[in-house]
């Protein structure tokens, strides 16, 4: 009798231990605050045009013109969680005219939402290397950056000594862009 | 409101770590630790447990943060709290799940009063879930990768496992003589839902190099693959979430993928009073049939940007359609198997302090003596994707009074350097009953434990008049 008492006590006294254990104050609720700000950088484009490029059978070429799909904004978790972005652009010019790039932001019917302009001087013999200001999108102008389908590339040579099939030299464009994300 | 939720998860769905249950292993007071060890020194005339009741375990652990340090209410930012419990974790950290119910069982001697074999038998129902803490991509998804230039975000940290099913068991043991008992056990497994994704590899990698022409240097390789059983249905846009729930109950019991496995032990007594005893549990595998499905992204991608080519006439190029071209996702519909978590345990126990009977004469002339108390180690092992599991157990068990018998231990291992554990199984008349806890330091805040586990169960057990 005494033995069954005793281990119904220590079996209560167990199961207390258990069930009436303590735990510090938890809030489940705090998930919601998950916001991640995540900063992604990746390459936009480069090229390296040669100077003889500019000359075709003799005549020379004042302006080259390529486009490229960017349609990374076609996905809707990028256009919804990107909060910022800046574009880096970096030009070399070795020849010795001077040139403006134009890179354009076309839309999906090439309407070109905006031009980004950026000039370089001919080169002279000494190091002709331009890092421009980076290019912010925020707001209205990341709006217009998120409607862009493809990225168009307009080269216009100044005028200036005539270059030949042997000119020597070339035009390099280096660019980056930074992504500002905020998850919520 | 939400301890009492916390502890309704700790006691109903979660159970204490890794399996191991060291409280229980051993602990032959119970029927249920021939579960652990089929080879257990385990005898009665014959047992059920009470249907539901009769084992009800849990086990929780995480090795390097608490529920505490992500969630606990104290002003601290959310975010803050996700990149600290990061920074203190390394892929080899781990969370883990397990649970089981016993929906019943049962046992009894077969081969007349003498005999010394047994046969015992169940079903149960167990959930497992195991995942490393994918500690790269939760930095990349954090910080991104503009202020880790040159880091390769390791791939292989994605790394996770989770399964429901249940298992009909039969085992038999027999004393083959006064120092061996010699015990198996064969199973059927039944999964209802598995979801595996533990081999994969490949590295996110954001280089530069100033001989380059471009600015970066990024490349993905991937290898990523998830396969999963009874799970693709619930995926499906016309299928009613409510409905997930029961189907996988059904599945479990009733429709699952079929697997096969076994357990064996023994338990060798160098001298009355020193034992040795051994076991391998979940020795088996499950055939994945059933609604099976397998995504898989593997291949190379190097990433130069959006390129122009002044050439008089070139298709634009598209970065997303090489993208899905380098790495595609496939779906796959091919079975597959798993193998189960398989558990090694192994215990040396010496007993000493003689018990004194009340019996009046021992009429058989047989002298068996009994003792009150016990010392011992025991060892745990367990197969993990990563690194096998290791525990370390020392234990102390005692009988208090003929029916009621106590155990502590104290257990060593990645979890926890201060895990107390103390069981107790006694019976009232024919009911057996059992409480198994461990980490009792930890009952003083179990939000911030790394670890519990329980267990608990009510048989019915009867004992030839003799013993």
């Amino acid at each position: 009798m005494k033995a069954s008492f005793l281990k119904r006590i220590s079996t209560t006294i167990l199961l207390s231990a258990l069930f009436f254990s303590c735990s510090s104050d938890l809030d489940f609720d705090q998930t919601k605050d998950l916001k991640l700000e995540p900063v992604f950088v990746a390459n936009l484009a480069y090229f390296d045009v040669p100077a003889n490029k500019f000359v075709d059978n003799g005549t020379e070429q004042q302006i080259a013109f390529d486009e490229q799909y960017f349609d990374i904004f076609k996905e809707k978790f990028l256009r919804d969680n990107l909060a910022k972005a800046e574009f880096n652009f970096e030009l070399e010019n070795t020849v010795n005219r001077a040139f403006t790039l134009n890179i354009l932001l076309l839309s999906e019917n090439d309407q070109v939402l905006e031009t980004i302009t950026l000039a370089i001087p001919a080169y002279s013999g000494t190091t002709n290397t331009i890092k421009y200001p980076t290019e912010v999108f925020e707001n209205q102008r990341l709006d217009v950056l998120k409607q862009s389908r493809k990225l168009g590339f307009v080269i216009v040579m100044s005028p200036g000594p005539p270059l030949s099939a042997s000119s020597t030299g070339s035009l390099k464009l280096r660019s980056g862009a930074t992504a500002y994300m905020v998850i919520e | 409101m939400r301890t009492k939720y916390l502890l309704l998860i700790l006691a109903f769905q979660l159970s204490c770590f890794a399996q191991n249950k060291e409280v229980l292993y051993n602990f032959t007071a119970i029927p249920q630790s021939s579960l652990v060890n089929p080879g257990a020194d385990v005898s009665y005339k014959f047992y059920f447990g009470v249907p539901v009741l009769s084992g009800v375990s849990a086990n929780i652990g995480s090795s390097s943060f608490s529920a505490y340090d992500l969630f606990a209410n104290n002003g601290v930012d959310f975010n803050d709290k996700v990149r600290n419990v990061l920074n203190n974790s390394s892929s080899k950290d781990k969370t883990q799940l397990n649970q089981q119910l016993e929906i019943f069982s049962g046992g009894f001697r077969v081969g007349g009063e003498d005999s010394q074999s047994y046969i015992s038998f169940g079903v149960y129902q167990e959930f497992d879930f195991l995942m490393y803490v994918p500690k790269d991509l939760g930095i990349l998804a954090l910080d991104g990768n503009r202020d880790h230039i040159g880091k390769s975000f390791n791939l292989a940290d994605l790394n996770v496992r989770a399964e429901v099913l249940s298992v009909f068991h039969v085992g038999f043991h027999k004393k083959i003589n006064e120092k061996l008992v010699l015990g198996g056990r064969a199973k059927l497994y039944s999964s209802g839902a598995n979801a595996t994704s533990t081999k994969n590899s490949g590295f996110i990698y954001t280089g530069q190099s100033n001989g380059t022409p471009n600015l970066y240097i990024q490349n993905i390789t991937s290898n990523l693959e998830l396969k999963t059983s009874g799970i693709a249905a619930f995926t499906k846009d016309e299928y009613d979430e409510a409905n997930i729930p029961g189907d996988i109950a059904h599945n479990t019991f009733f429709n699952g993928s079929l697997g096969l496995g076994l357990d064996a032990g023994l338990t060798y007594y160098f001298k009355e009073n020193l034992q040795f005893t051994a076991s391998i549990v979940d020795l088996g595998f499950i055939r994945q049939s059933k609604d099976v499905e397998t995504r898989r992204y593997k291949g190379t991608y190097n990433y130069q940007g959006a390129n122009p080519v002044f050439d008089a006439s070139n298709e634009p190029g598209d970065i997303f359609d090489d993208f899905e071209n380098a790495i595609p996702r496939e779906t796959l519909y091919d079975k597959y198997t798993t193998w189960r978590p398989t558990k090694f345990y192994s215990s040396v126990e010496y007993s000493f302090g003689e018990k004194r009977s009340d019996d009046d004469c021992n009429c058989k002339g047989k002298v068996t003596r009994k003792y009150v108390n016990a010392l011992g180690g025991q060892l745990f092992a367990m197969s993990m994707p990563v690194e096998p599991f290791v525990a370390l157990t020392a234990f102390y068990r005692r009988n208090i009074f003929d029916n009621l018998d106590v155990k502590a231990t104290y257990t060593y291992d990645a979890y926890s350097h201060k895990n107390i554990g103390l069981g107790l199984a006694g019976t009232v008349g024919k009911l057996n009953m059992y409480l198994l806890v461990n980490n009792l330091l930890e009952l003083k805040d179990v939000s911030k434990a790394n670890s519990m586990a329980f267990q608990l169960g009510f048989n019915f057990v009867f004992q030839n008049a003799k013993d």
